[in-house]
């Protein structure tokens, strides 16, 4: 501890000529970012604060926050979190805004798509962030919360954002209450996991371990997309869009129109290995009880980034307004960015995973300098369960009670209602274990970060793999 | 001796009312449901569908296993009875504890117990009965009802808010209860089906969801119903207009809409679709005779219509979706989207007939045998049914009920926090008089510690107001010692 505490002291000592290299440069990116907005609006002629426009800011002080955050770890520079901070209050008005504006174009609250959903899950992982920071002085929490927002925001610009109008099941108030419920819990439950990164990382969970998960995740995700998408020959097999009507291309009812890409599969294949090496690697070194190998899954993991930068890339070049053949009817379809807007979230996520863990283990020693106690981490990650659980009880209530007044049954077993129990069995048991049992720390840790695993599952991956009565989001 | 009949229902019992066991039945209930969401479920998804996903082998052991149904087979329910029956004995056994807990809170302020407490601070005092006014007051002031409590020479202060925060898990747990009997009430004695009624027809007979049909005592009359869409073509409102039929009479009616069922009796009539039936109800037609003006008829199936006097035409055969081969018309499918109508122009008085096409996805204009008369397509309206769904959940009233109780719990649960204080006047080690003060919270300690320190701010104040302006603290003392008394 006491060595710690020296460190901190060192680095506040340390003249902060790098504290102002990354102000100036995050600075000026999100200067050139706007006047390129400023441009780009003014030459369309458009309204100069559309929804879309202040989306495109609140992603810009997102991203400048993530920035600012991560710097902060990285250096211990405080005057970061100020200037983080500020941005992501920024970005929070811009988001605000937006919502605002979308609401009063449509005339109803932005709550009917996923989209929209997105939109306010945003909104709320902001303000928590900036709720956690000032309330309980977690200050580096945004180094992973605002990532998170980053991906999500990303990922909207890919969404069908055009406001369509309500279909008669979702004409209900209850629509309100319920995705209003769904929306807060889901972003407590982000930040309890962004909480229990933190603690583990305090708390001196080895730095090994990490890298076996951030390693595990990147090729979960890479492995479910060839398992998913990789054809024959190499061919990487995306959504076909319709550029005309801006939505996916159907073959009949329900069944998508795929197209192959040739030769991308392969790529996907070589970054799947970003991910498996590192683990190989680590277990290796588990086995051989040989250090020396976790130097080399280091650096993997660092080559890893670099190749899966290079295959998002050529994923985006590839797809961008091009037209390819599909295995199941003739002729060439064009497909686009926005037809695979998962893919691409999934692999921004990886990206982002690997960047964090190589944050962690090159500023480890400074970031715990900078992080509030373990047992305070502990703390508040379940006082934050304590205020999502109760909104997750409620998510389900008035589904169940809208349900029952448009389908006619509370409960269906929907894979999206079954999901969502779930969910809430999960965090159920996380409060037992630790009320009755007393799990306090890495346990207690450990179930927060599935929980919240289990969350974005229901959130996004039911939507888009289970599809259900759900079928608007 | 171990395994002696006795001993059974105590094991069982011992089993049931482990915390343990309860988790393990959780989180084996979490891994069947996530189960039953990847692997198709049979009531949802059509046997063709079914058939394409899975080999038959496959497909076989998955309905063996009850794997296409997980939501209703035995032994998922009886997992769920087993995690009821886990409340409810881990509750069981846990009350009484708790019941003691609660109904005779620990008051007394023995030395072993003060030196447990986590939270606790010693002011100095010169006399006991001052010392406990001072805290009494400021106890009162800060809003914490105050006990006194004459313990054998200790007299001391105790005092707690939100007592019944311990209690608050059987109250979330008896929650749990209440929807799981209103859902196995709705499962034995509810139903759910639908019913497709067009316009006019009168119906009591409803398709059940697990097959099936069903009598209704009382039968439905659909008066109406229609679709409104948005400019882009997307449905807006969906609605129907529905009459209660008893004994012939109507008794209530309603225009139900989605979101906003018809109940009679316990029963709910949802709006649940909407479309054609195929069946064509009318085909409007342009009629010019061979010197005139044209006028628009609208024919119905084998009703014949007069022209003049001598001349009347039918509708005789109408084909959804046609297609020729060997100069023949045959059907492709049902969908009305490319129709073809056989019209017979009768002279009455010779018995003269001509047939007469009408393509009017090629050619508005009727062709075949000559007739005086010339026919155009202009319109043709499908019957039109509407999708009711309907549902008897006796059970939900319980359902919600434990909604609401669990609401109720889950605020008490996080959001009340049982404090209590204990205040003695004790000799500390030295042998000088002191105030003990003692504080425990159930939960959310750091606040709880935030709280108690500012109690014993003033108490300190109060106890440095009492002996520097002795005049003031004897103005008060009177009032003081009466509510002390009370």
């Amino acid at each position: 501890m006491a060595t710690t505490r020296a460190r901190v002291v060192q680095m506040e000592q340390r003249p902060a000529t790098g504290g102002n290299a990354l102000l100036i440069l995050v600075g000026l990116s999100v200067a050139f970012l706007l006047i390129v907005a400023l441009l780009g609006a003014a030459k369309s002629g458009g309204s100069l604060f559309s929804e879309s426009n202040l989306l495109y800011v609140s992603l810009i002080f997102y991203a400048a926050a993530g920035a600012l955050y991560m710097g902060f770890g990285v250096t211990g520079t405080a005057r970061y979190v100020k200037f983080a901070s500020t941005a992501t209050a920024i970005g929070l008005v811009a988001n605000t805004l937006a919502i605002a504006h979308r609401w009063y174009l449509s005339g109803r609250p932005p709550f009917a798509s996923i989209y929209e959903m997105l939109l306010s899950f945003v909104w709320a992982v902001a303000l928590l962030t900036l709720v956690a920071e000032k309330k309980f002085g977690v200050k580096i929490i945004g180094s992973i919360t605002m990532p998170l927002a980053v991906v999500c925001v990303i990922l909207m610009q890919l969404l069908p954002s055009e406001v369509r109008p309500l279909v008669p099941a979702l004409q209900s108030t209850w629509l309100h209450v319920h995705v209003t419920l769904a929306m807060l819990a889901y972003a407590a439950c982000a930040l309890s996991f962004a909480l229990a990164m933190m603690f583990l990382i305090q708390d001196g969970l080895k730095t090994e371990t990490f890298l076996a998960c951030t390693s595990a995740t990147v090729s979960a995700i890479y492995v479910a997309i060839v398992a998913t998408r990789f054809e024959k020959w190499g061919g990487l097999s995306v959504t076909a869009w319709d550029p005309r009507t801006k939505s996916d291309m159907f073959l009949g009812r329900g069944m998508r129109l795929f197209v192959t890409i040739p030769d991308l599969g392969w790529l996907f294949v070589i970054a799947a290995l970003s991910g498996i090496v590192p683990l190989a690697l680590y277990f290796a070194a588990r086995a051989k009880k040989d250090e020396s190998l976790f130097g080399i899954a280091n650096r993997a993991v660092f080559i890893g980034i670099l190749l899966q930068i290079v295959v998002l890339a050529a994923f985006a070049l590839r797809v961008r307004d091009a037209s390819y053949p599909s295995p199941d009817q003739d002729g060439l379809f064009p497909t686009s960015l926005a037809a695979s807007p998962f893919l691409l979230g999934g692999m921004v996520t990886g990206i982002f995973a690997s960047l964090l863990y190589l944050m962690m283990l090159w500023r480890r020693t400074d970031l715990q300098g900078m992080l509030p106690s373990a047992d305070t981490l502990d703390r508040v990650t379940y006082k934050t369960i304590c205020i999502a659980f109760p909104l997750l009880t409620g998510m389900i209530a008035t589904g169940a009670y809208w349900a029952n007044r448009t389908w006619g049954s509370y409960w269906s077993w929907d894979p999206k209602e079954t999901w969502a129990a779930i969910t809430w069995l999960v965090y159920a048991g996380y409060l037992h274990m630790r009320i009755t049992r007393g799990w306090r720390g890495r346990r207690a840790a450990y179930f927060a970060i599935l929980g919240f695993g289990i969350v974005i599952f229901t959130f996004l991956g039911v939507t888009y793999l289970l599809p259900g009565l759900h079928a608007y989001a | 001796m171990a395994f002696s009949l006795l001993s059974v229902p105590k094991r069982i019992h011992k089993t049931f009312s482990n915390l343990r066991t309860g988790v393990i039945l959780l989180i084996l209930v979490g891994l069947a449901s996530a189960l039953g969401t990847f692997i198709l479920q049979r009531p949802a998804t059509d046997p063709e569908k079914l058939a394409r996903a899975y080999s038959p082998a496959t497909l076989h052991w998955l309905d063996r296993l009850g794997l296409t149904d997980v939501f209703h087979t035995w032994w998922f329910l009886t997992l769920l009875g087993l995690v009821s029956l886990s409340i409810i004995l881990v509750s069981i056994d846990r009350f009484p504890n708790a019941w003691r807990f609660y109904a005779r809170p620990y008051r007394k302020t023995d030395s072993h117990f003060r030196s447990a407490l986590p939270n606790k601070v010693e002011l100095p005092i010169s006399n006991t009965e001052d010392g406990l006014n001072a805290a009494e007051r400021a106890l009162k002031k800060t809003g914490w009802p105050v006990e006194r409590i004459a313990d054998r020479n200790e007299p001391s202060l105790y005092s707690e808010r939100h007592r019944f925060s311990v209690m608050s898990v059987y109250l979330v747990h008896a929650s749990l209860l209440l929807i799981f009997a209103g859902g196995i009430i709705d499962g034995v004695f509810g139903f759910s089906g639908f019913m497709a009624l067009q316009k006019g027809q009168t119906s009591n007979t409803i398709e059940l969801r697990a097959g099936g049909t069903r009598q209704l005592p009382f039968a439905v009359k659909c008066n109406g119903a229609g679709q409104e869409n948005y400019a882009d073509g997307s449905p807006k409102r969906w609605w129907s207009k529905l009459a209660v039929v008893e004994n012939g009479q109507d008794v209530e009616t309603k225009e139900i809409v989605v979101n906003d069922p018809l109940i009679h009796n316990g029963l709910r009539f949802y709006q649940a679709s909407f479309g054609t039936t195929g069946k064509l109800e009318g085909l409007k037609v342009a009629v010019t005779p061979a010197q005139g003006v044209p006028s628009e008829i609208t024919l119905t199936m084998n009703q014949p219509v007069q022209l003049d006097p001598k001349t009347t035409v039918t509708l005789a055969e109408y084909i959804p979706d046609f297609f020729v081969r060997d100069n023949q018309i045959f059907k492709r499918s049902d969908d009305p989207v490319n129709p073809a109508f056989r019209l017979q122009v009768k002279n009455t008085a010779t018995g003269e007939e001509a047939k007469l096409w009408m393509f009017p996805a090629y050619n508005a204009a009727a062709q075949g045998e000559a007739t005086s008369y010339k026919f155009e397509y202009r319109d043709m309206e499908m019957a039109t049914y509407t999708g009711l769904e309907v549902s008897h959940e006796p059970g939900q009233w319980l359902v919600w009920a434990g909604v609401l109780l669990m609401g109720a719990g889950l605020f008490v649960a996080f959001y009340l926090v049982h404090m209590r204080i204990w205040i003695a006047a004790v000799t500390d080690p030295r042998g000088n008089l002191v105030l003990w003060i003692g504080g425990q919270a159930n939960k959310n300690r750091d606040r709880f510690e935030q709280k108690f320190n500012e109690l014993v701010d003033n108490i300190r104040t109060e106890l440095e107001s009492a002996s520097a302006i002795p005049l003031s603290a004897q103005r008060e003392r009177p009032e003081l010692t009466l509510a002390g008394m009370k």
